[in-house]
Order: structure tokens, then C-alpha cells, then sequence
């Protein structure tokens, strides 16, 4: 997809197809400066996620994306269209889901499809069955469940047939099945190749999710990329655990702690937990294979997308994290 | 498919509808404060009302009431329970044009106070007669300047005051002494010195006489008109840029 009101080179690294591009955006609250110079991009039919702790200026710099709110300094074109001053033309074709929004408490499900439908609206009544609300067309919107509420707000926010999908913490508050069911609604926009901005403070969302991630901290972006690619460099961190029989050789303990890439070996009762560089993972199986030793509650723990940037998203320094993702051996 | 503006309109319409702050203060205290108080002082024609008959004078002042009680109790309490929860956001975020949700407004305010006194009237009719309208010209041009200015003052409050709850606190203190001095209580010639200067200046008190003077036939009220006329404007520019998406 192109954006015919984009010239091309008219931002520094902006691409033809991006559907969005920032450029050095910034933007304080009375003397506090939420968003320090951010650069972003989102090509076309990309999701991307815009992740960090509460506070990091995710929600300010998305509301500057959608001319909600006007920058101190930098430079945006969304859609083609600079949200400051074509906000008027660039709302119709985006769809956005709030963070802190309402519609009205007495407004139906069916009314409000019909108030938010322009000219370019899709059938209402078939997205309305693809996220499940088809029973609840009369409902008022304050007899929704949280879930109910998302849903149908992804119902609005898609309704016009958008370029481009803005999602501001959209599971916020909702319990484990309605959020299952939410991310199951961003998977099928992914599917179908609908560029989408998601903003949230949930990891596994954004893992689940998003085809890249940005990592934002203090209103500046602290690293982007694929989250298996983030995960690599900076959740380079693993432990292996299994528990000793009678069987193993004398001498294991010490050959594991000589193994490429292992810092740690512990050994507490008959369990050992071996920790290091994710590297080791390979080598250690290689060893204990070598020794005959091969245990049969092996497990393995990588971080994921949670482990790997809780400590640079939060500011400490990147340490390994509880959250893990637990492998089991299939020995 | 229709206009952002048809589109907020008729949502809003039905909103109102199911509000019963609305339904209660628009369109049933009106009716039920004039059948009590327009029952009060008899029908033979009084010198305390200018020699009018005093339940002639109810019937055409508490029109006034019906759009004291939108502009001052429905509108602000309606605009800021949607600016405090985000409702005013999702609408400027979905695309409505800046302009469209305060000409919205304007246009369900005045639907509103059109209904409810049409209401009024057929309440009134069978019980207390309708006074015979002189001067319909300046009586619908007073009623429309009226509704327009109370309109506009509801969305000005509505858009200055940060939550619904302060917004039904401040619109009830500035509706209820306006109510009694100055469309719905005691004739000003009952009315001591000190409440009768209070009273003629508000602006409820103005709309009122632009109203109930030339209907009854006690006078043609131009100045009142005028005055009205000039808080129309103002009041209207006021809440146009304090409203927009």
C-alpha cells in the first residue's frame, strides 16, 4: 500500500510505504518533559508495539500520532498527513481505541455502530458477529462486561475500514479470558495484514502480538526490533535444572562447570541448577549425553519478552528475570 | 449513511430520551410546579401580576423554566460527564468534525426545550387555558434567543467544569434562585427591593419578561429583547470556542 500524499525523502529514513513516521518528537506537561525525542516507524501492514512501564510516554506520543495532542518539537507524518495540522483529514481513515475512553452509558451496541459508520464503513452487523456481540446489538453500553466494552470498541475502531489501527492498553483491567479472547481479535487484524500501533505495558501481549516492538523508557526509545530479536540481545540469560540419580559419573559436577559458556553450577540435595549464557544450553546437553547422564526431569528456562526487558524497561540493570519460559525435556 | 452532525444529533436525541435528570427536570418539574403554583393564585386578573390572570402568567413564564432547566441543569451535567470519562475524546479521535458535537448540542438543546414546552402547553391547556399570544413575533424571537442563550450557557459550564457531579452542583445553585426570582416564584411586584433588583438582572428574569410581557400584552419588553438578543451572541460565541472536538 502507498499514501499518495507522502514525498518520498521528505523525513530522514522515511520510507515510501510507512504508515507512520517520527522524527525527533517531543513533548512536556507544565516543565515535565514525557516524550524525549522519539523516533518511530511503522511500515505498512506491520503490528508494532509500543511497550514500556506506566508513564514511559507511550499513551502521549500515540495521541500526537492522532493530532489529539499537539508536539512541543519534531516532525510526523501519518498516512501521509502531518496529524498537526490535517488532523481533521487523517482521523477518518485512522482507527483508534483509547486508553481512559467511554461512549455514552445509555448508548446501545447497535446505535453506536451506527453513530460512529461514515461513508466508508464496512458492514456493521459482520464485524459485530466476528468479535462476538451479536447478542448484545440492544445492549446498553454500560450493561457490557470490560470485555464486551473492548471488544466493541475494536468493533468502532475497525468500522470505517482504517489505513492504520491505533490500540492504547487495550486489555487493561480485563480478566484472562476476555483478554484471550481480545488478543485473539488483533491476531485476525495481523492475519489479514491491517497495520496496527498497539501501546501497552503487557509483555506477552506485545509478544504475542506485535511483528516488532519498540521498548520505551522516560519518553525515549531504548531499543526496537523483532521480539525474538530483543529476546536475543537482551535476554541472553539460561538455566538448565534436573536432579541427580544414582547412575551419574563422580566427576559431572566438575565437567559441567568447565562447559563453554556455563557460569554456575549449584547443587543442592540432588538438584542441579546450571546457570549462563544461552549458548550452553547446546553444549550442556552435548556433556551430559557424553557422561550417559542423561536425566529425565531435565528442564530448560529461556526468559521471554518479559524476562528479557523487565529490568530495562523498569531502569535497572538487565539481569535475569523470574518471568521465564519453561522447556521441558522430552527425555 | 449521514453526516457526522445528523448522525450525533439523532444519538443524542435518543440519549436524552433515557436520562432522567432530563426527564425530571425538563420535562417534569415544569409541568408539575406550574400546575401547582399556576393553581395558587386564582384566575380573576390581578393587580400583583399586571393585571393579568395569574394562571395565564404561570403558563407563559414556566416556558421560561423548561429552558432555564436545559441550559442550566441538563447540558452542563450531559458535557461534562462526557468530557470526565472520555466520551468527548473518542468522538474527536472516531473523526466527528470539531465544529460538529457543539452544534450537536445547540440543535438537541433547542429539539429538547421544543418538546418539553409543547408538553407544557398541552398540560396547561385544559386545566388553565393557553393566555391568548399577542405579539407572537417578539414572543418566538424572545423564546428562541432564550433557548439559544441557556443552550449556550449549559455548554460553556459543561465545558469549563471538570466533573459531572460539580457540574449538577453548580447548575442546580445557579437554576433554582434563577427559577423562583425570575420565572417560576412570586411576581416581582410582591418581590421586596433588594430581591427585585437581584431579579432583574438575571438573565433568566430578562428572557422571561422578553416572553411573558408582549404574550400578555403587559408591554413589549424591547429592552429585555434586546438584552437577550446580545447574550444570545456572546453566549453563543463563548461556548463555540470552549466546545470544539
Amino acid at each position: 500500500m502507498t499514501f499518495p500524499l507522502l514525498p518520498a525523502g521528505t523525513i530522514d529514513g522515511m520510507k515510501e510505504n510507512d504508515a507512520v513516521t517520527v522524527r525527533g518528537l517531543r513533548k512536556s506537561y507544565d516543565g515535565r518533559v514525557v516524550v524525549d525525542g522519539l523516533d518511530l516507524d511503522v511500515g505498512s501492514g506491520e503490528v508494532v508495539g509500543l511497550i514500556g512501564a506506566n508513564g514511559a510516554g507511550k499513551t502521549t506520543a500515540v495521541e500526537c500520532i492522532q493530532g489529539l495532542r499537539r508536539p512541543d518539537s519534531g516532525t510526523l507524518r501519518v498516512l501521509g498527513l502531518d496529524p498537526t495540522t490535517q488532523a481533521d483529514r487523517l482521523r477518518p481513515v485512522l482507527g483508534s481505541q483509547l486508553q481512559d475512553s467511554a461512549l455514552p452509558d445509555r448508548l446501545r451496541v447497535g446505535e453506536a455502530i451506527d453513530l460512529f459508520s461514515t461513508a466508508r464503513a464496512r458492514d456493521g452487523g459482520e464485524l459485530i458477529e466476528q468479535f462476538g456481540l451479536h447478542g448484545r446489538l440492544r445492549s446498553a453500553f454500560s450493561s457490557l462486561s470490560g470485555g464486551e466494552r473492548q471488544r466493541l470498541f475494536l468493533v468502532l475502531a475497525l468500522l470505517n475500514q482504517p489505513q492504520l489501527v491505533i490500540l492504547d492498553e487495550l486489555t487493561q483491567g480485563l480478566d484472562p479470558a476476555a483478554r484471550r479472547d481480545v488478543w485473539s481479535a488483533v491476531a485476525t487484524l495481523r492475519d489479514a495484514g491491517t497495520t496496527v500501533l498497539l501501546v501497552t505495558h503487557e509483555l506477552d501481549e506485545a509478544e504475542a502480538l506485535c511483528t516488532r516492538v519498540v521498548a520505551m523508557r522516560a519518553g525515549r526509545v531504548l531499543d526496537s526490533g523483532r521480539p525474538a530479536d530483543l529476546i536475543d540481545r537482551h535476554g541472553r540469560r539460561a538455566t538448565i535444572r534436573f536432579g541427580l540419580d544414582d547412575t551419574a559419573p563422580a566427576d559431572l559436577i566438575p565437567q559441567l562447570r568447565a562447559v563453554t559458556g556455563v557460569d554456575t553450577v549449584e547443587v543442592a540435595g540432588r538438584q542441579v541448577t546450571v546457570r549462563g549464557d544461552r549458548r550452553m544450553i547446546a553444549y550442556v546437553g552435548a556433556a551430559l549425553v557424553q557422561m550417559r547422564c542423561v536425566p529425565a526431569d531435565l528442564g530448560v528456562e529461556i526468559p521471554n519478552l518479559e524476562g528479557a526487558l523487565l529490568g530495562l524497561l523498569d531502569g535497572a540493570a538487565t539481569s535475569p528475570s523470574p518471568q521465564h519460559q519453561m522447556i521441558r525435556s522430552a527425555a | 449513511m449521514s453526516s457526522a452532525l445528523a448522525r450525533l444529533v439523532r444519538a443524542e436525541l435518543k440519549l436524552m430520551t433515557r436520562d432522567p435528570l432530563v426527564l425530571t427536570f425538563v420535562f417534569v418539574f415544569p409541568v408539575v410546579t406550574m400546575l401547582i403554583i399556576g393553581g395558587s393564585f386564582g384566575t380573576t386578573p390581578d393587580p400583583a401580576f399586571g393585571g393579568a390572570n395569574p394562571s395565564h402568567w404561570y403558563v407563559a413564564s414556566y416556558l421560561t423554566v423548561v429552558i432555564a432547566a436545559t441550559g442550566l441543569i441538563m447540558m452542563p451535567v450531559h458535557l461534562a460527564s462526557y468530557r470526565e470519562r472520555g466520551v468527548l475524546r473518542r468522538f474527536a479521535a472516531a473523526g466527528f468534525p470539531r465544529w460538529s458535537f457543539a452544534i450537536a448540542q445547540l440543535v438537541v438543546g433547542l429539539i429538547t426545550i421544543a418538546v418539553a414546552s409543547v408538553l407544557l402547553l398541552a398540560v396547561a391547556a385544559p386545566v388553565y387555558g393557553i393566555p391568548t399570544l399577542n405579539g407572537a413575533g417578539r414572543v418566538l424571537a424572545a423564546f428562541f434567543l432564550g433557548a439559544v442563550t441557556f443552550v449556550a450557557i449549559g455548554v460553556l459550564l459543561g465545558s469549563v467544569l471538570r466533573s459531572a457531579r460539580s457540574a449538577q452542583a453548580v447548575g442546580l445553585i445557579l437554576f433554582f434562585p434563577s427559577f423562583l426570582l425570575g420565572a417560576g416564584g412570586p411576581p416581582p411586584h410582591v418581590m421586596g427591593a433588594v430581591l427585585r433588583n437581584v431579579a432583574s438582572v438575571l438573565p433568566l428574569t430578562l428572557v422571561t419578561n422578553a416572553v411573558r410581557k408582549p404574550w400578555l400584552a403587559l408591554g413589549s419588553a424591547t429592552g429585555s429583547l434586546v438584552v437577550v438578543g446580545v447574550l444570545a451572541v456572546v453566549c453563543t460565541a463563548l461556548a463555540a470556542r470552549r466546545s470544539v472536538l
